[in-house]
């Protein structure tokens, strides 16, 4: 068990005459224990940062260090590392306890019976101890998974890397494997780096998650300071589902124009914007408050409330997600599953300031956040190292 | 052709018949004998359909085996026998005779021998070398790994005339047989010992381009499990693509061994001691210089050729498999 450690770790792919960067001075360190998800769009260079984290490709420049030692000029072999890769990759020909003997029998001079145990236990732990002398083959996706699982515990690593391992699991069994490998992580305590496309994944797995992007990375925090917290406009539309409603709004004296409404901003947001003009506002579904008819009355005066059109209203049972077209523009609401919006019908609904984002239209990097009062309590138990 | 359209008209019959049987299956005494009838006529049409099948059959049959039949019956004639009867014919009671097996078994035993201690090094050694070129240019990287692929490339289609005379002054000057000379029982077989080194040289791009296709197969994340689980190089050549091999193996240790079993041409360049004679080499010596004795030569050509049959046989389902591309 260790820290992992990278320092502005950059990969460059040659392309012919062209040069591609794959992942451009990544800078990042996953606690002893820790269990930090890389994720980010397919061809973000999170991939490519796993496979250099475990020797299989090469460094163009920057230090990864492992318990405070650097690993980069080391061969995969002598890495103490564990992989677990998306199409599991155990070794055909061998049985589900000839896989997990493996890495043992090739990395280390541990007794033939100690391996014998060591296997056994992890496989018992994994619920696979039955299918020991089968091949995999003969094995469902999800069993070929945990002995993949299997195969990464038994080492006893100082790091565990996973690819992707769930996104071949059908959508019960992956929501399921998710409770599981979190939690097998929790009592193992062993430092992961889990690398997914699936916001879901980052969200609920991660203890803290690192947001990668045209292999930049974005932001490392907390998922809910992620959510509640975007460092840009980037990480606030990734992460949340539907995803956050964005606006381009242009900011004249107090107020910001956009195409369909106004929106005046109290004296303390005005200080965060500064001299800035070209804004992006941002509102994530839920914080939209859909007006009843019959109260609609009472927001005549509000300066933050304006109608719109509903498109389509989606039921979802627990919550109807609803959208609304706007002069040139739409957006999403979620409300109450009871909360019954017709489709086709003009209803007023209102964006409080409190949730409200803001960002540079320019650099895209958040310029003010919605207020956390009634969620700090919560982002402040994540542990953070 | 024809073997190949008529099962097609045998299905469409036997789906015919299906058809008779759902209208049996309604009831009606009437219909049923209505049925019967129909039934029986498409009995008919198939028999006949059947028949021709069959007949076309054997005698296709019979038109391939006939170069095998005929030199089976004519290693069993007595040499009377043979200018008096047809090749075709089977040998009458008082022409039947042994006496060619024995004969050709015993001028030929000695070179069987020598192409058994030959052959089995060579094929053996130009798979696992052609298997081990392979396992370098697939699944690890290096430089200026195209142009050695296209080396071997080349070397697939270089003919063996073509290598006769440098071949023979490689070896002329590379003198084997003095080389060896602290071991006499060595550098008495040096030709069988030249022979061995070049078919295995002259096999390995054949099968290092056969490996090098399945191994593409089999997924880089195997091998790179196997890295990170702390397997060197060679160990996971050991234990991960040597054991994924076998199928392949099936297909080059058949086709090396046949290949070079049935070499004359380096045999009749190399070998230049009669005690160092290969198979080929004995079977071509049976000719006879003044009387052709055909029996003989029959009966040495079948035991030739016994060891490749035997090979096909044994390794015949790996075969299948490697073809089909199977792994595991």
């Amino acid at each position: 068990m260790a820290t992992l450690e990278l320092q502005n770790l950059t990969k460059r792919f040659a392309d012919g005459s062209d040069e591609i960067v794959a992942v451009d001075d990544v800078s990042l360190e996953v606690g002893d224990g820790e269990f930090l998800v890389l994720v980010g769009p397919s061809g973000c260079g999170k991939s490519t940062t796993l496979r250099m984290i475990a020797g299989l490709e090469s460094v163009t420049s920057g230090t990864i260090l492992l318990d405070e030692e650097p690993i980069g000029d080391r061969p995969p072999q002598r890495r103490d590392i564990a992989m677990v890769f998306q199409n599991y990759a155990l070794y055909p020909h061998m049985t589900v306890r000839g896989n997990m003997r493996f890495g043992l029998e090739e990395s280390t001079n541990v007794a033939d019976d100690e391996i014998e145990q060591t296997v056994t236990e992890t496989a018992r732990m994994l619920e696979i101890d039955a299918l020991l002398d089968r091949h995999p083959r003969d094995l469902s996706g999800g069993q070929q998974q945990r002995v993949a699982l299997g195969r990464a515990i038994v080492r006893d690593p100082q790091a565990f890397l996973m690819d992707e391992p769930l996104s071949n699991l059908d959508a019960r069994l992956r929501a399921e494997m998710r409770t599981e490998l979190k939690r097998l992580q929790g009592d193992l305590d062993v430092t992961t780096i889990y690398v997914t496309h699936d916001q879901t994944e980052a969200m609920t797995m991660g203890d803290r998650i690192a947001i990668l992007n045209d292999g930049r990375l974005q932001q490392v925090a907390t998922p809910l300071e992620c959510y509640h917290r975007p460092a840009n406009l980037f990480v606030a539309g990734f992460i949340g589902e539907p995803s956050m409603n964005f606006f381009d709004v242009t900011r004249t004296d107090g107020q910001l124009v956009a195409t369909g409404f106004e929106y005046p901003l109290s004296p303390s947001t005005l200080e965060a914007v500064g001299d800035r003009t070209d804004l992006v506002l941002g509102i994530r579904p839920e914080d939209i408050e859909v007006v009843e008819p019959s109260r609609a009355a009472n927001y005549d005066g509000e300066s933050h409330a304006f109608d719109a059109n509903v498109d389509v209203v989606e039921p979802m049972g627990d919550e109807n997600n609803v959208y609304f077209t706007l002069e040139d523009g739409s957006f999403t609401a979620t409300v109450h599953g009871f909360h019954s919006v017709d489709a086709g019908t003009r209803v007023t609904v209102r964006f409080p300031e409190s949730a409200i984002h803001l960002f540079d239209a320019e650099t895209g990097e958040a310029v003010h956040n919605r207020s956390l009062e009634d969620v700090a309590d919560e982002t402040r138990t994540q542990p953070l190292d | 052709m024809t073997s190949k359209d008529a099962p097609r008209a045998d299905t469409g019959g036997n789906g015919g018949t299906r058809d008779v049987g759902g209208e049996s299956g309604a009831g009606d005494d009437q219909n049923r004998e209505q049925s019967m009838e129909g039934f029986s006529r498409r009995i008919g049409r198939i028999g006949r359909r059947r028949l021709a099948l069959y007949v076309t059959l054997v005698l296709l049959l019979a038109l391939y085996l006939s170069p095998l039949w005929s030199g089976f019956t004519t290693s069993l004639k007595t040499a009377v026998t043979f200018a008096t009867t047809s090749p075709l014919t089977p040998p009458p009671p008082d022409g039947f005779t042994v006496e060619p097996w024995y004969e050709a078994w015993g001028r030929m035993r000695f070179a069987m021998i020598n192409s058994v201690f030959f052959v089995i090094p060579a094929t053996v050694l130009s798979a696992f070398l052609g298997s081990l070129a392979a396992y370098g240019l697939t699944k690890i990287d290096w430089r200026g790994q195209i142009g050695i692929l296209l080396l071997f490339l080349a070397g697939v289609f270089i003919p063996y005339q073509s290598v006769l005379v440098p071949l023979r002054q490689f070896w002329s000057a590379v003198d084997l047989a003095s080389l060896l000379a602290f071991a006499p029982a060595l550098a008495a077989r040096a030709d069988l010992l030249e022979l061995a080194i070049t078919h295995t040289a002259y096999g390995i791009p054949i099968c290092t381009i056969l490996f090098r296709g399945y191994y593409l197969t089999i997924d880089d994340e195997i091998i790179e499990a196997a890295k990170i689980d702390g397997a060197s190089t060679i160990r996971i050549y050991r234990r991960i693509v040597l054991p994924l091999s076998k199928p392949m193996f099936a297909v080059t240790l058949i086709y090396q061994f046949t290949n070079i079993w049935n070499d004359l041409l380096f045999a009749l360049v190399l070998v230049t001691t009669s005690r160092n004679f290969v198979a080929t080499q004995a079977l071509n010596e049976l000719q006879g210089a003044m009387v052709g004795q055909y029996n003989l030569q029959m009966a040495g050509a079948f035991i030739v050729a016994m060891p490749t049959l035997i090979i096909y046989v044994v390794f015949g389902r790996q075969f299948a498999r490697g073809l089909g591309g199977e792994s595991g």
